[in-house]
């Protein structure tokens, strides 16, 4: 009797032949991005597929797992799932990834098509392929498990016209658009390993406990429908960043400088979640900065120590990213609260609870720097006399964030650096994002800024409100306090209802 | 309660206990299996169960779907095992392994030499059957009145194995060793099982070989070299050995008479501490170093063994990748004593 084929061996008969030369037209004219950004491969069949998944046997696995999701969120929606969140106020994170995140997994599904029509090696086209189905199904099934919400609640209406046009979605947005316009090796380093490895934990992981402890089991159940695609993706980062490392010595300066880049690129997005985990979660996972200690420093330490081997060193300022830590959170929600008016989703003050816990996980800095801040907001409300910042802030040109954070080391003085690039000057917030834009200022001059486009009159007008309209938003609803706005009312008409029906 | 889990392609059998899962015991035995999430949710360890019983524990019914489990197959990080099991997982086939059952043996201690200041020469005449064994392997021997196997490398060659040989380092507050070194006599009856282990000569890898020992792990180098030259491997064969002081180094004649007599046998010892009675000559510095200045810091194409203390091992893996031979060219064998802490592994590498 014949040996049973090893599953190496199943793949490799399924897979031959798939990276034909190419004989009516020079390789390099069909690969025409394969080389450009310097990146040199010698023999691409050293690429170990590590996940050896064939499309048959894809479509199988995917499709049963989303009739199990489906089934799910079909109970959730029957069952009135949306009152069995922990309270009305969870919904601005869930408002913050619908606008923030799904739509990056799109632009996710199209910049690996894109790698893998680029790349020219069977491998990583595969794989890529596979990355880019994956993506899309994840942005269509978080749409579709949100969408629950959205006949409820506000704010997620417009999400992709949203993505594309309110001012802090330019962060996730550029990060993308940056990651997309780049050549198909720096693309997969900045996605593949930068993003979906490094720092994914960062991510997927805060939302989805945070839908865990809030009780909103339609995410939580994405979640888990996700998580086998995402260890494939991690996988994919590590196999990426290797088979650069040991193709060619020539290989490890660009990579260096592409893993410093998307590191703080990354982490520059990941304010974001800082602050929904710090600040919008009303039952709270943990901290940013322990999870920064668990997810960044221990793991995140132990994978830039295995690559030291090819002599790659952690990210560029990876330490500035573990101090700040400290602050990142605080400033960011600080920012929302100033710019309440045009956020489409709700922001609040701390409650003294919530303050305790800020003070407990964070006993170097929020007592000291941010509590009077909240404090003094808070007895302004009091006052009526809540604050509103009504001028636009000057943005970072290569983050896009606005220029609130502070200077390293020095919490209470705002950290503003500059380059000049023929002729102007531009701005940034920190070191990293600075380096980024002398590194390539050809790109970033460019930068879509969305309050440098309102000045020029390119977003619906020159006050607040033509803005407003211009993003689609539901003025009154979408923005503003948490305490004055619809959902809220009609979230305890609901609890209100409920105790009623209890006490009779 | 333990049952035995046998894994495929590999043919390798280990002992489970009854509540540990499948990929800990692989692991805690030096068989690699694809993991990620470790608790059930990601699905990077399927296995396929071929035979047996197992308990699929807390997999997430998204990552191992029913139809799946109707199909046999099972993640490793939380199957446990209900009877003795055969799995086949997603793991090379190594071609230069044979697979050879592990037995029990009973020997009787022959001779005990001291090689160097801390390691005893130990040889063992066997009782019954020889032992069949690929150089490189160890064994797990039972020290009287200690509790738990302890691994040791055979230091012959596989060519004859009524009689084996042992390197045994005392460690330092270890009670087994410190046990041999003190009381162990001639003549003693020792039980041992084996051979173990996936540290073996990749014969299907041709070209230049380098052999990196350091301290007691000159034994499985020992071995191995002397399997490829006895069997008549004619292709570079460079054995670095890495000692503190001239007293520390044994076999130095051995070995520098091999490399009179075989052309493509070379043999470099090096001294990272020499005293100023040893009027040492020779390569001076850490072993990874010779072996950097030896090759000039070039090792691509070539297939490099590592033998020895953890820090000599991470030491030369830097010393080989920087000269462009990676983890599929490199093998090794950490000797590990219960002083060594288990560190936190990212995923990039999986045996070294």
């Amino acid at each position: 009797m014949a040996k049973k084929l090893g599953l190496k061996q199943r793949y490799g008969l399924l897979t031959r032949g798939l990276d034909w030369e190419t004989s009516y037209q020079p390789m390099d004219k069909v690969f025409p991005e394969a080389t450009f950004e310097g990146i040199k491969i010698k023999d691409w069949d050293k690429w170990q597929d590590p996940f050896r998944l064939t499309m048959d046997a894809y479509w199988k696995f995917q499709s049963e797992k989303e009739r199990k999701l489906y089934a799910v969120l079909d109970s959730f929606a029957q069952n009135n799932g949306q009152l069995s969140i922990s309270d009305v106020r969870y919904l601005n994170a869930v408002k913050l990834f619908i606008t923030g995140v799904s739509p990056l997994e799109y632009q996710a599904h199209r910049g690996f098509a894109h790698a893998g029509r680029q790349l020219p090696g069977v491998g990583p086209r595969i794989a890529a392929q596979m990355q880019s189905l994956d993506e899309l199904r994840h942005a269509q099934t978080q749409i579709h498990t949100i969408s629950h919400y959205n006949k409820f609640f506000d704010g997620m209406h417009e999400f992709p016209h949203m993505h594309d046009r309110v001012w802090y979605l330019s962060v996730p947005k550029s990060f993308f658009d940056d990651a997309r316009t780049a050549g198909p090796f720096e693309f997969m380093i900045a996605i593949g390993f930068a993003f979906e490895y490094v720092l994914t934990n960062l991510l997927f992981v805060p939302f989805m406990s945070g839908a865990a402890y809030n009780g909103d089991m339609a995410t939580v159940t994405f979640g888990f429908s996700a998580q086998s695609d995402e260890s494939r993706h991690m996988t994919l980062g590590i196999e990426v960043i290797k088979f650069l490392l040991e193709q060619h010595p020539d290989n490890l300066p660009i990579v260096q400088k592409w893993v410093d880049k998307w590191f703080w690129r990354g982490y520059k997005v990941l304010g974001l979640v800082a602050m929904m985990m710090d600040y919008m979660l009303p039952k709270k996972v943990m901290s940013w900065k322990e999870a920064w200690e668990i997810y960044f420093e221990q793991a995140g330490g132990a994978l830039f120590e295995d690559l030291a081997r090819y002599g790659l060193k952690p990210p560029k300022y990876h330490e500035q990213a573990t101090a700040d830590a400290e602050h990142l959170s605080h400033q960011n929600w600080s920012i929302f609260y100033n710019y309440t008016q045009a956020a489409a989703f709700h922001t609040w003050l701390p409650e003294d609870d919530e303050m305790a816990w800020l003070s407990e996980k964070y006993p170097n800095t929020f007592d000291k720097y941010y509590r009077p801040r909240f404090e003094q907001w808070r007895q302004m409300e009091k006052d009526g006399n809540r604050f509103y910042n009504n001028a636009l802030p000057q943005l970072c040109q290569t983050c896009q964030i606005p220029m609130a954070y502070t200077e390293p080391g020095d919490p209470t003085t705002i950290c503003f650096r500059e380059s000049e690039y023929k002729g102007d000057k531009y701005h940034f917030c920190s070191d990293g994002c600075k380096d980024i834009f002398d590194n390539e200022p050809e790109k970033f001059s460019q930068s879509w800024l969305p309050v440098h486009q309102i000045f020029q009159g390119n977003c619906g007008g020159a006050d607040l409100g033509d803005v407003l309209k211009w993003y689609n938003m539901n003025v009154g609803a979408d923005n503003m306090d948490q305490n004055v706005s619809p959902e809220q009312a009609l979230w305890d008409k609901w609890q209100a209802e409920r105790s009623r029906v209890a006490a009779e | 309660m333990t049952f035995q889990l046998t894994i495929e392609p590999l043919g390798e059998t280990i002992e489970v206990e009854e509540r540990q899962t499948i990929l800990d015991a692989c692991l805690r035995q030096g068989i690699w299996l694809p993991h990620a999430c470790g608790h059930g949710l990601c699905g990077t360890c399927k296995v396929e169960v071929l035979e047996g019983e197992v308990d699929h524990g807390d997999a997430s019914s998204f990552a191992l779907m029913d139809f799946e489990r109707d199909e046999g197959k099972a993640l490793a990080c939380c199957c446990t095992l209900e009877e003795d099991v055969t799995i086949e997982a997603e793991i090379d086939e190594d071609e230069d392994a044979e697979n050879i059952p592990v037995r029990d043996f009973t020997g009787t201690v022959r001779e005990i030499e001291r090689l160097s200041q801390d390691i005893l020469g130990v040889w063992l005449d066997l009782d019954g059957d020889p032992i069949h064994f690929q150089a490189g392997q160890y064994i797990n021997l039972t020290v009287p009145g200690i509790e738990g196997p302890r691994a040791f490398s055979i230091a012959t060659s596989p060519a004859d194995g009524t009689r084996i040989e042992l390197h045994i380092r005392k460690v330092e507050g270890g009670k087994a060793t410190t046990w041999i070194h003190e009381n162990l006599e001639v003549g003693q009856k020792l039980c041992f099982a084996g051979p173990y282990g996936q540290f073996f000569t990749r014969k299907s890898r041709g070209g230049t070989k380098i052999f990196i020992g350091g301290g007691s792990g000159l034994s499985s180098p020992k071995s191995m070299v002397l399997d490829l030259l006895e069997n008549g491997w004619s292709d570079p064969v460079w054995l670095f050995q890495g000692a503190r002081g001239l007293k520390d180094l044994y076999y130095r004649d051995l070995f520098a008479g091999l490399a009179a007599k075989y052309e493509n046998f070379h043999y470099i010892p090096a001294l990272s501490a020499p005293n100023d009675g040893d009027d040492w000559t020779g390569e001076t510095g850490f072993v990874h170093q010779a072996v950097e200045r030896v090759f000039d810091g070039q090792f691509e194409g070539h297939t490099a063994y590592l033998c020895g203390p953890p820090p000599m091992i991470e030491a030369a893996i830097r010393t080989l990748m920087k000269g462009r031979l990676f983890e599929e060219g490199i093998f090794t064998e950490k000797f590990l004593t219960a002083g060594d802490e288990d560190k936190i592994k990212s995923p990039v590498f999986r045996r070294i």
